[in-house]
């Protein structure tokens, strides 16, 4: 396996981050002929160089600060002994490194530093990992003068508040590495110095604990700080790694990178990797630290079966397990049909576990009844940016918005979900880009430090087309759009059609006003901006897909782009925000039941030949069950057996007591899950799955970057989720046989153009693959659609908007939308089984204080919910947040049944959900709701049920 | 599977592409889609239930139902 590194070593730092100029200049350091970009530092081509000049407050990870004074040179011609690490290298400078003089000064500077810092180096908890102690060691001191005895801060209390990273302070040298790294890496400003002089000291907020104060979490002081003052609870406990393994995040799709660092198969800490090309080194609360679930105690390792789901669960070994479950399918097709099973996979999934499911479900089981959780959040970008672009995916790479002048935001809240793109992109926004958010409720980005919409459209829910055309409309009737662009790029018939179409007065901001809420003037000025910006980006997330009109929105979203001249190069783009891990991989994969892998039609001849050939059996040319359907189906009683992978459908899905109705009807169910989730209760056979420390495999993020995730310990229950789809694919009487996941992406490359240049070996070489990689773009595509659209030339679609039916009434007043939370991850299996739970371990209801008031409601009452689906009770939060008439909840947690609440309404194109509007009304209450008393019943039921649970046989080889 | 419910998916993908002058494109759109997403046992469904006479479809969504049902008749 490639990029582990045996032998724990610190990631190289170059002291300065780097540079990008075409203008190279040559210096001389130490007599050595050294040649940088323009505007490089000192310290930094030094370091190229091979040449390590001391240092403590530069790293290359934070601009140069020049507060420790130990990285002085002497320069030809130059007073003083500059610090290299803010002095740029100029051409024809004569540099001197190391002597006598420099050596003197360094170790009187460190013996100052040494005077006031805790001599406990072998019980330190970053020994052996410390840069004071190495520069210490590099410029030889031996000695401290001043002594010990006098007013010092070894007394300094800790602060062990956060449940990942210890702040002590008698270890901190001030060098402000943690303040800038919160500051220009997170963006959140939560760290500063206080005081003068000898009193400064590190503080969080107003001197808060680090829990109590505006700290996200994300890491990045800790991995800045250059002694123990700041430092994770696990190294604190465990100790230094000893070897380092590369890998990818199992959370959101920004798939960051990240150095498993490892103490024989016992991760000790998860540090992003510096070059990881999604992420730069930086990473959140859950990648950085979330990752105990996987060895939590709940993880069930021995595979388990049983007749009816009010039974005992029956441990036993891997083959009885697989046998259970493919004779129980196999008896479902020969009593009702072929049709009649079906399987899901996960956007937790990897590709080759995804597309193994798909295959197996197509070549096994003879039909296409599979579908991805991609089907309830963004299915609705596939359908939009195929039938206007031509590809299913985000046109850019992240870098991207560091070029973007006009950042819209749609229907995503990135300092949630997608936090270390958000980081990216309020790097850009404090550079100056413009910022406009459209969004029902005010998020962190509205109005944040050092960051400001330009334009909040605090739109009513459900209104979002109706907002995207009128946008448009002010873009025409306003001869703001790119005429040469859309000439030259785009069907002019479908153009004139489409122009003809915004251009009605129906569509106008003034007309769409009373729809959206939004003032006609904000729209427009909003629109302006977009379309008079050099360089304009959309990002949008399930805001916008969650919706009746989801694939509408999308293709408005991508009108738009295309009538501006905004797609094509860095800076701009239609960028969705991808939830989970491997949305796009998903998607990518052929997970969803009309397509096979590479977005090609099921019913389409030669495609169904090539994957015939190369999986011998044949196929059916039309569609399956989508995952709706299936339910639908399964109540019916036409639809009885169904296999999940990485899945929790009962507390995803909306309408839960239908969900729960259509899995109770399932005379099988096989769940194959780290947990006993709420669809494992349901299940007639669990298949213990492995997390993403277990297995090899890939993801891919947003911007189509496939980044290998390795094995970095071994399956607790023995075999990677590969293995579990090929051994049950095997009992059905499809053989497989592939001996390591890099089989089967060769598999995928050679069915999948967009894959052909893919493989392991590749992957290893450069680190990640933007797809499409093939013999055009040999390593991938960072930005899509350059030269001209994959579909050829764009595609205007029509973009009606129609009311959705989810409107308020008397008797459901007010409109709910749900979305996430930054300390949890889509149904909370893993975050709620780590210390994030600290932050959030309960969903709650946002509620304005206009409503609340109406209603009798106070902060922290309990509050009934009740839409036409049903009826839930969670506790209040009375906030601005929230607009009057419009509530929000996140669905974290099972218990607060979110889902319980919102309804089987859908997106007309692709039956996604429409989890973001859902009328409702809202009440004091003092007790549980009905449900929830029938699901805490039920779910101890479940519990009793597993403790139960027999171990009569040893686990055997699949 | 529910009818109705399958009436009113159908129902709200032709009030989608309902949206020029042009009404044989909506209903070949509309046709299109069903093709492209819809399983065969979903069609099966919707053909009973059209033909009990029950089915408030609306014009556009009529048109491509009929299109199609016809179509699979002839392809077997």
């Amino acid at each position: 396996m490639s990029e582990v590194y045996e032998g724990y070593r610190r990631p190289d730092d170059l002291g300065t981050p780097a540079i990008e100029s075409d203008v190279s200049i040559t210096l001389m350091l130490d007599g050595k002929k050294v040649s940088v970009p323009e505007g490089t530092t000192v310290i930094r081509a030094a370091a190229l160089a091979g040449i390590n000049i001391p240092r403590l407050c530069a790293t290359d990870s934070l601009e140069p600060f020049g507060s420790c004074r130990l990285c002085l040179v002497e320069i030809e011609g130059a007073k003083g002994l500059p610090a290299s690490c803010t002095t740029e290298a100029q051409d024809g400078m004569k540099v001197t490194t190391q002597n006598n003089r420099l050596a003197d000064v360094r170790r009187n500077i460190m013996e100052l530093y040494i005077s006031d810092h805790p001599l406990d180096c072998l019980t330190c908890p970053t020994n052996g990992d410390c840069e004071l102690q190495d520069m210490a060691g590099a410029v030889g001191l031996r000695d401290v003068r001043y002594g010990y005895a006098g007013e010092n801060h070894l007394e300094a209390e800790k602060d062990e508040s956060n449940p990942y990273f210890t702040f002590d302070p008698s270890k901190c040298i001030v060098c402000s590495r943690c303040v800038r790294a919160c500051e220009e890496v997170q963006g959140t400003f939560a760290l500063t110095i206080d005081g003068r002089g000898f009193d400064s000291k590190v503080v969080a907020s107003e001197d808060q604990p680090f829990l109590d104060s505006e700290c996200v979490s994300c890491g990045a002081c800790v991995q800045a700080c250059p002694t123990a003052s700041l430092t994770e609870n696990s190294l604190i406990n465990k100790g230094q790694p000893e070897h380092t393994v590369i890998t990818t995040c199992g959370y959101c799709g920004v798939g960051c990178s990240f150095r498993a660092e490892m103490k024989g198969s016992e991760v000790v800490r998860m540090l992003p990797n510096k070059d990881g090309k999604a992420n730069h080194g930086h990473s959140c609360v859950k990648g950085r630290f979330a990752f105990g679930y996987a060895t939590h105690k709940d993880r069930i390792t021995t595979p388990m079966i049983r007749e009816s789901i009010h039974d005992s669960w029956q441990e036993v070994s891997w083959d009885k397990a697989i046998k259970f479950a493919a004779d129980k399918l196999k008896g479902i097709q020969a009593k009702y049909g072929r049709g009649s099973i079906g399987g899901i996979t996960s956007s937790r999934c990897s590709n080759e576990e995804t597309y193994l499911v798909q295959k197996m479900v197509r070549a096994a089981f003879g039909n296409n009844n599979v579908d991805t959780c991609a089907r309830v959040c963004h299915s609705p970008t596939g359908y939009g940016l195929k039938s206007t672009l031509g590809e299913s995916a985000g046109t850019q790479a992240f870098d991207s918005v560091l070029h973007s002048d006009v950042i819209v935001v749609i229907g995503a809240n990135p300092t949630e979900a997608h936090p270390v793109f958000a980081s990216q992109m309020k790097r850009r926004l404090r550079e100056g880009a413009n910022l406009i958010i459209v969004d029902p409720r005010s998020i962190d980005l509205v109005r944040s430090p050092h960051v400001e919409a330009d334009y909040h459209l605090q739109l009513s829910p459900g209104t979002n087309v109706a907002l995207i055309n009128a946008m448009a409309h002010v873009v025409l009737s306003e001869g703001l759009e790119a005429k040469a662009y859309i000439k030259d790029r785009c069907e002019l018939d479908a153009y004139e059609d489409w122009r003809s179409f915004i251009l009605d007065e129906k569509n106008s901001p003034e007309s769409m006003e009373s729809a959206t809420g939004v003032p006609a003037e904000d729209v427009r000025g909003a629109a302006r901006l977009y379309a008079t910006a050099p360089n304009g980006a959309i990002y949008y997330g399930l805001g916008v897909s969650e919706h009746s009109q989801g694939s509408t929105m999308v293709m408005g979203i991508a009108n738009l782009a295309m009538a501006t001249g905004n797609l094509g190069r860095e800076g701009v783009g239609v960028n969705p925000l991808r939830g989970q891990n491997n949305v796009q991989g998903a998607c990518d994969m052929g997970s969803f039941p009309h397509e096979l892998p590479g977005y090609r039609h099921i019913s389409d001849t030669s495609t169904r030949t090539l994957f015939e050939k190369e999986w011998g059996v044949e196929l059916m040319p039309d569609p399956g069950y989508r995952i709706p359907n299936m339910f639908d189906a399964a109540v019916a009683g036409q639809f009885k057996g169904m296999y999940v992978q990485g899945e929790d459908l009962a507390q995803s899905d909306p309408d839960t007591h239908h969900v729960t109705a259509a899995l109770s009807s399932l005379e099988c169910m096989i769940v194959q899950d780290l947990f006993l989730n709420e669809t494992a209760k349901f299940a007639h056979v669990f298949l213990p799955g492995s997390s993403f420390l277990e297995k090899n495999g890939t993801f891919t993020n947003a911007e189509r970057r496939i980044s290998p995730v390795r094995k970095v310990m071994e399956p607790l229950a023995g075999y990677e989720d590969w293995e579990v789809t090929q051994a049950l694919s095997n009992a059905m009487g499809y053989p497989m046989n592939y001996g390591h996941a890099s089989e089967i992406m060769d598999e995928i490359a050679r069915l999948t153009p967009t894959f052909e240049g893919v493989s392991y070996e590749k992957l290893d070489r450069l680190g990640t693959i933007q797809w499409p990689c093939n013999d055009e773009a040999v390593e991938g595509t960072s930005t899509m659609h350059v030269d001209e659209f994959v579909r050829g030339k764009g595609l205007f679609r029509l973009t009606p908007y129609i009311e959705t039916d989810e409107r308020t009434t008397r008797k459901y007043p007010l409109l709910l939308t749900t979305g996430r939370i930054l300390s949890q991850y889509n149904v909370g299996a893993q975050t709620r089984r780590t210390e994030n739970m600290q932050w959030h371990d309960e969903d709650i209801i946002e509620i304005h204080p206009h409503d609340a008031e109406q209603r009798g409601i106070e902060h922290g009452d309990w509050v009934g919910l009740k839409s036409r689906a049903g009826d839930t009770v969670l506790r209040a939060d009375i906030t601005e947040r929230v607009q009057p008439g419009v509530v929000y909840t996140t669905f974290h947690h099972p218990e607060s049944g979110a889902n319980v609440v919102t309804t089987d309404n859908s997106d007309w194109a692709t039956n996604c959900p429409e989890y973001k509007v859902t009328a409702v009304q809202a009440c004091k209450v003092t007790q549980l709701s009905e449900w929830q008393e029938k699901f805490e019943e039920f779910t101890e039921e479940q519990l009793e049920l597993l403790r139960k649970a027999k171990t009569p046989a040893q686990a055997t080889s699949v | 599977m529910e009818p109705t419910k399958l009436v009113r998916m159908v129902n709200q993908i032709a009030a989608n592409w309902d949206c020029g002058p042009d009404q044989a494109k909506a209903v070949a759109g509309v046709a299109d889609h069903l093709r492209r997403f819809w399983s065969p046992p979903m069609f099966d469904e919707i053909a009973r239930y059209i033909a009990t006479g029950d089915a408030d479809l609306s014009p556009i969504a009529e048109r491509a139902l009929t299109q199609l049902i016809e179509e699979r008749q002839v392809t077997g």
